[in-house]
């Protein structure tokens, strides 16, 4: 298959990436539909947060539960985008270079920068957040 | 066979993108019974094989755009 062809090139990753988004929004407006008309949270516009993956104030329990969820979807989604990568050099396109090894390690990279960084700023909010409700408790106990 | 004049490529992808803009707009100005893309992300994310699939496009967004053919810092 010839790799500079326009279509191959421009117009079948646009394609791809559009209909990829209008499934998901399709996908979406359906499920909730479906969870307005039954299920739990009925008439709710927005879908409830997953459950187990915020940590409660000062949990161990809640921090390692988080862990092991980012753990699992970054895991999951690394493999997922390998299968991918590797289904389309063998199967679509042979792209020149070191597609393969430049797949496999920058995404690995991006996980290693990304990973800690989040991990940092969600205890930080989550510490933040503690010591504000921490306050508010300390004034409401003050106040007569 | 390759297109010279990128600008078909640019009206193409401005159209994405005001589409997907479009959307949110109605759909964050309560227009019909549209989801917001926070709605429909909340959704995708209830389900494992939803979370990989999101981690997948960012993290080949990410390679995308950072990692592939840079030659400056992150790649030798």
């Amino acid at each position: 298959m010839p790799t500079s062809s326009p279509v191959s090139q421009a117009l079948v990753p646009m394609l791809v990436g559009y209909l990829l988004i209008m499934a998901a929004l399709g996908a979406g407006l359906r499920l909730l539909a479906r969870s307005k008309t039954g299920g739990p949270q009925a008439g709710s516009r927005t879908a409830g947060r997953p459950e187990g993956t915020r940590p409660a104030a000062g949990s161990r329990h809640g921090w390692l539960l988080l862990a092991r969820h980012v753990a699992g979807t970054a895991v999951g989604g690394y493999l997922l985008l390998m299968a991918v990568v590797i289904a389309y050099y063998y199967g679509v396109a042979r792209v020149a270079g070191d597609f393969i090894t430049s797949a496999f390690t920058g995404t690995a990279m991006l996980t290693g920068i990304a990973l800690p960084l989040w991990g940092a700023a969600s205890w930080l909010t989550e510490r933040r957040g503690q010591r504000d409700s921490d306050d508010a408790g300390e004034r409401e106990a003050r106040s007569p | 066979m390759v297109v010279r004049n990128p600008l078909v490529g640019y009206l193409i992808w401005a159209l994405l993108f005001g589409a997907l803009f479009a959307w949110e707009g109605l759909s964050l100005a309560r227009v019909g019974s549209l989801p917001t893309l926070s709605d429909v992300f909340r959704v995708i994310m209830r389900y494992p094989v939803g979370r990989w699939a999101l981690f997948a496009l960012w993290l080949w967004t990410g390679w995308h755009f950072f990692v592939r053919g840079w030659h400056f810092l992150l790649r030798a």
